[in-house]
């Protein structure tokens, strides 16, 4: 029988917290008249609103769940509740195996396991299709890309004053414009910005800001052949041209080998942007001094990769995606867990002068990786202020952050975060024990 | 440098109407200002944009470092933290699960001189304010177990400034406070030194009105004893139906009380045991009739809640076993509860349950609640409205060291609600108490 997980692992499979609830209701037990577990499976059945009761099953190596029941959640409310009840001890091993339902869809799942083959899917057939479509794609990011400019500089002439009446529709209708022109990059940028008229005092900067990093990346679109290819690539992928995880795990780009480091999970940022989650997770070589971004995302409603927990450590081979400030990266083989304890923090004037140079490489960089010795303050606005007296403010949307100042206590803690142009976003604080506590 | 300003206002108007500033950051070439080949070049619009580009990457990398008063740290607390899985059970108690049991987390780890992980306490001083200020035991015991990083907390957010009521209340709290900060006094008096306490209550009594009530549940939450009977048994004669039910309630809970003796007379007047011919049962006779000196000793024939649903003289049956000291049973039957509990009779079995379960909860009295949780999870009479409540409150109350946890009987049988809650209640707060530790 596998190993017994504990009720975190299993939580952490929920798509989202409602399940979590929910799940947490039903594992009281009353509701499981059968319930059974061997081999590496979990089975029972659930009394539900409908007549006949729902058939969940669990294959623990995936894991893999399957339920009856009609809910578009993945995994459901029923499978949770059975991976809780199995957590705290309630469902008993049956020496008998599983029953016919569950034992025929666990059988189909390790047939087809070995059938399949294993890794990516197949190289496309036609090369000289693919390149035709690349061509076309290139010609519609182009037209897409004057059209925006023209956008951008009507914008301009007009002036941004009347943007504060402006309805959602004026940001959506040229973010669709980019979604045909295949500069999906693009088109996120412009649908964010739809907030930026009701972002209070100085909203006019921040929109002439964005707006003019918008018309330097189209400009920089029409030069690309004058840029060095590291930043040609920033430019491309800002733009939306994604590279194949595949391609840059095989090392066949420009400066795609790995590093190997001891990585320390720094801090991890879920986000929601248009029916697919993103978990963006932030990593530091403690012999290299590398920061590194890993992006994993899931549909709506579907578990989020959790394999790497805020304050743990990994040895493991990364392999950077090409650009000018490369940091995001993938993982090309973990060798075994580490230590992760607390990262050493840096002062205020370090990070200042880290991210100018970044931005000299990449002026589109907007969250840059931090690791800060400070202590919270709160005059005038949340702040953090480190021994030298020097101070940022912490960024207006992430409110008051009191669980950072609990942590403080009026003394300086090791806080790892997100700059942005905004202000300093709080992700993780190392407390007095050196463990870490995602904020 | 001031141009930006100057451009966000050009870009406000637009250049339809507005000229487009000047730019130059020292040491990079001004965009337009030196002829170049790119089309679109003459157009303002264009122009405005790549100034604004250059400035706001300036701007973004040339920042300086910022001001900020630095707060004065909060002063050292000896006290460790609680372990990680008692802090995790803490999150998730704030995070709904269970939030009726939050007050004895905290009061079990006040009792182990532990305080809350400093990151959750945020959190629980905000749980902690939306409590009704009536029940101050969550509000009490969370500015203790937050210990001084929470009294530093509240000097930053006003909205946690009950947290000083508590810690530290001051004589002038008393005099000019608000009820609150007058309840937060009392109870930390109370909590020091009892007597003293108790004599502030009595020579205020006459003074305080609506408040005797308040004064009453600070009484109830720590250190009774005998000395507060005077007290309780004068304010049995008050006008007020509130005061009057605390005084009774916390005298019948109180071991050794002149009314716990008179609940007793008649007590045994209603149950008696019979040798049957098979085994001995239990025999019931009701109350007759509700008199004058059980009205002042707070019994009342009608019931509220599910208990409406009982006729006069059964509920008045009930308020007497509730308020009959156990001993009671055990001195008179010569058995223990758990014999006791094997005599009952069908028919008055969740009378008697519900009774004898309150008055063990009240009086605290361990041996009384496990005989009684054992035997309804054994299959108890739960099946009424209020035996189904008073076994969750069973559970909420007895040790769940000491008390079964697994429903074991009716195996392979539907299990009822109420014993499947009652049996997750005792698993957490076993998990939750062994977390805490000795």
């Amino acid at each position: 029988m596998a190993e017994r997980w504990d009720r975190e692992r299993v939580l952490a499979l929920a798509p989202d917290a409602p399940s979590q609830r929910t799940a947490q209701s039903l594992a009281s037990g009353r509701a499981w008249p059968a319930t059974g577990a061997g081999t590496g499976a979990l089975w029972g059945e659930c009394r539900g609103s409908a007549a006949a009761p729902y058939r969940a099953v669990v294959d623990l190596s995936g894991p893999a769940y399957r339920c009856s029941c009609p809910s578009r959640k993945f995994p459901c409310k029923h499978v949770l509740a059975l991976l809780l009840l199995w957590a705290e001890g309630t469902v008993q091993d049956d020496a008998a195996g599983p029953p016919d339902w569950a034992a025929s869809w666990l059988t189909a799942r390790t047939a087809r396991a070995s059938r399949a083959p294993s890794g990516e899917p197949a190289e496309p057939k036609d090369a000289k299709a693919a390149a035709r479509r690349a061509e076309q794609r290139e010609i519609r990011v182009a037209a897409g890309l004057a059209e925006l400019d023209r956008w951008l500089c009507d914008q301009a002439r007009q002036g941004l004053a009347a943007s504060q009446q402006a309805g959602y529709a004026h940001w959506d209708d040229i973010a669709a414009r980019m979604v045909d022109a295949q500069a999906p990059g693009l088109a996120e940028r412009l649908r964010a910005l739809a907030s930026v008229p009701h972002s209070g005092a100085g909203w006019d900067g921040r929109l002439l800001e964005e707006y003019a990093l918008l018309h330097l990346l189209t400009v920089a679109y029409r030069r690309q052949g004058e840029l060095p290819p590291p930043l040609r690539e920033t430019v491309r992928s800002r733009i939306g041209f994604s590279l194949r995880q595949a391609d840059v795990l095989a090392g066949v780009l420009p400066n795609g080998q790995p590093v190997r480091d001891h990585w320390q999970v720094l801090a991890r940022r879920d986000l929601e942007q248009d029916r697919i989650r993103a978990r963006r997770t932030w990593l530091r070589g403690r012999e290299t001094g590398r920061d590194a971004l890993l992006l994993s995302f899931a549909a709506a409603g579907q578990p989020l990769d959790d394999s790497l927990a805020v304050g743990a450590g990994a040895d493991a081979d990364l392999v950077f995606y090409p650009g000018a400030v490369p940091l995001r990266a993938v993982v090309l083989a973990r060798h075994h867990d580490c230590d992760g304890g607390p990262p050493d923090g840096g002062s205020v004037a370090g990070l200042l002068a880290g991210y100018a140079a970044a931005l000299a490489a990449d002026p589109w960089l907007d969250g840059w990786p931090t690791v800060l010795e400070i202590t919270p303050a709160r005059a005038p606005v949340p702040a953090v202020r480190d021994a030298d007296g020097g101070a940022l403010p912490l960024h207006p949307g992430a409110g008051d952050c009191w669980p950072l100042f609990a942590l403080s206590a009026g003394r300086p803690v090791t806080l790892a975060g997100e700059w942005t142009p905004r202000g300093l976003w709080p992700l993780t604080a190392w407390d007095q024990g050196g463990k870490a506590v995602a904020l | 440098m001031s141009i930006w300003p100057d451009l966000v206002t050009a870009s406000l108007i637009g250049t339809e109407r507005a000229e487009v500033p000047a730019a130059s950051v020292p040491g990079l070439p001004d965009p337009g200002g030196a002829a170049s080949d790119i089309p679109g070049q003459d157009d303002p619009a264009a122009l405005l944009l790549d100034r604004a580009a250059l400035l706001t990457v300036a701007r973004r990398g040339g920042r300086p470092a910022g001001h900020a008063e630095p707060l004065p740290a909060a002063e050292p607390d000896p006290a460790p933290a609680v372990s990680p899985a008692a802090g995790r059970r803490l999150a998730r108690m704030l995070g709904g699960e269970h939030p009726d049991l939050l007050a004895e987390w905290l009061g079990a780890t006040v009792a182990r001189e532990r305080r809350v992980p400093p990151h959750l306490l945020p959190a629980l001083l905000d749980r902690a304010r939306r409590v009704s200020p009536s029940d101050p035991q969550v509000r009490r015991l969370s500015a203790e177990a937050g210990g001084s990083r929470a009294r530093w907390l509240a000097g930053l957010n006003p909205d946690w400034k009950f947290v000083t009521a508590y810690t530290d209340a001051a004589e002038d709290a008393w005099r000019r406070g608000s009820k609150s900060q007058r309840r937060g006094y009392l109870t930390a008096l109370r909590a020091r030194d009892p007597d003293a306490a108790r004599e502030l209550i009595t020579e205020s009594w006459e003074a305080a009105g609506p408040e005797r009530v308040m004064f009453l549940s600070v009484l109830a939450n720590t250190g009774l004893s005998l000395a507060d009977e005077p007290l309780l048994e004068a304010a049995l004669d008050e006008r007020d139906a509130e005061v009057r039910g605390w005084a009774a309630h916390l005298l019948a809970r109180l071991p050794g009380s002149a009314l716990g003796r008179r609940m007793a007379q008649r007590a045994l007047g209603c149950v008696r045991i019979d040798p049957g011919v098979l085994s001995d049962h239990l025999v019931m006779s009701p109350p007759v009739q509700w008199d004058i000196a059980m009205h002042r000793d707070g019994l009342s024939p009608r019931g509220g809640g599910s208990l409406q649903q009982l006729d006069d003289r059964t509920h008045l049956l009930l308020e007497i076993l509730a308020r009959t000291p156990l001993c009671t049973w055990t001195q008179e039957f010569g058995r223990t509860a758990e014999q006791i509990l094997g005599l009952l009779p069908g028919p008055w079995a969740p009378v008697l349950f519900t009774g004898w379960s309150r008055a063990a909860m009240a009086q605290r009295d361990q041996e009384w609640m496990i005989a009684l949780i054992n035997w309804a999870l054994a299959g108890g009479p739960t099946g009424t409205r209020f035996g189904a409540e008073t076994l969750r409150q069973l559970a909420r109350r007895v040790d769940p060291e000491r008390c079964a946890r697994e429903a074991t009987a009716r195996r392979g049988g539907e299990i009822p609600p109420p014993i499947r809650d009652a049996v997750s209640v005792l698993r957490f707060r076993y998990d939750m108490l062994k977390e805490l530790g000795p």
